[in-house]
């Protein structure tokens, strides 16, 4: 695979985790109920995304995504996207605080390229742009 | 470009390492789907939680996946393989 042979991406984080600002970026394929959800219908893959705010409210998180059994995600949502206990973390002087905005995207696609340079680093501006996370929590499905 | 660091929590530590990430943790044994653990598991969701973000300030090797185990999700399950290239 090409991806693999470019450099690892790594940014040094500097500081202490309790002083951090943390977002979530889910490839669970994650979003709001009144959002539109993924196209489970293309069988190339869906390679939008939803921005989650801070103050969602985590009843309202629901997964379309037919690559993995998320039954366990639909009765707890913080299995995959661990919104809930961010903010238990937060509370507890663990983190700083919960960054103001996080993404769900279908992490299944055979636009490989286009998830490469299109939605990737549309994700990644999306959180350096206001979200003001010093450090972002990946979670797949 | 600043870049932003972050922590990749795994249930496919060998799918995951293939794309080399610069941070990741593998809850070993959890399946696909319990990223952070089962439902209302919260002690546990949040010690998984802990740990990934404990990575951020730790010596960890760009591209590797960490390892830790976790008693109290139970039932183990073997995570998938990476198929060989024929």
């Amino acid at each position: 695979m090409s991806l693999s042979r470019k450099c690892v991406p790594f940014t040094p984080f500097d500081g202490e985790v309790s002083r951090a600002t943390v977002a979530i970026v889910s490839a669970g394929g994650v979003h709001l109920r009144e959002q539109e959800p993924f196209n489970i219908a293309d069988e190339l893959g869906d390679l939008s995304f939803r921005v989650i705010p801070a103050d969602a409210d985590t009843s309202q998180l629901m997964v379309t995504h037919h690559h993995y059994d998320h039954r366990d995600a639909d009765e707890d949502i913080n299995v995959v996207f661990p919104l809930d206990i961010l903010r238990e973390l937060k509370d507890e002087g663990f983190v700083r605080a919960v960054a103001s905005k996080h993404v769900g995207y279908m992490g299944y696609t055979m636009q490989l390229k286009a998830m490469y340079e299109g939605t990737a680093p549309q994700i990644a501006n999306e959180i350096d742009k206001g979200s003001r996370a010093d450090a972002v929590i990946l979670t797949g499905g | 470009m600043r870049g932003i660091p972050t922590v990749l929590i795994t249930v496919s530590p060998e799918v995951s390492a293939q794309m080399r990430p610069p941070r990741a943790l593998y809850p070993k044994g959890f399946k696909i789907g319990n990223s952070l653990g089962r439902p209302g598991m919260r002690e546990l969701q949040k010690q998984v939680l802990r740990d990934a973000l404990s990575l951020l300030a730790e010596d960890t090797r760009p591209g590797a996946v960490v390892t830790r185990e976790y008693p109290d999700y139970g039932e183990q399950y073997d995570p998938p393989s990476v198929k060989s290239k024929g």
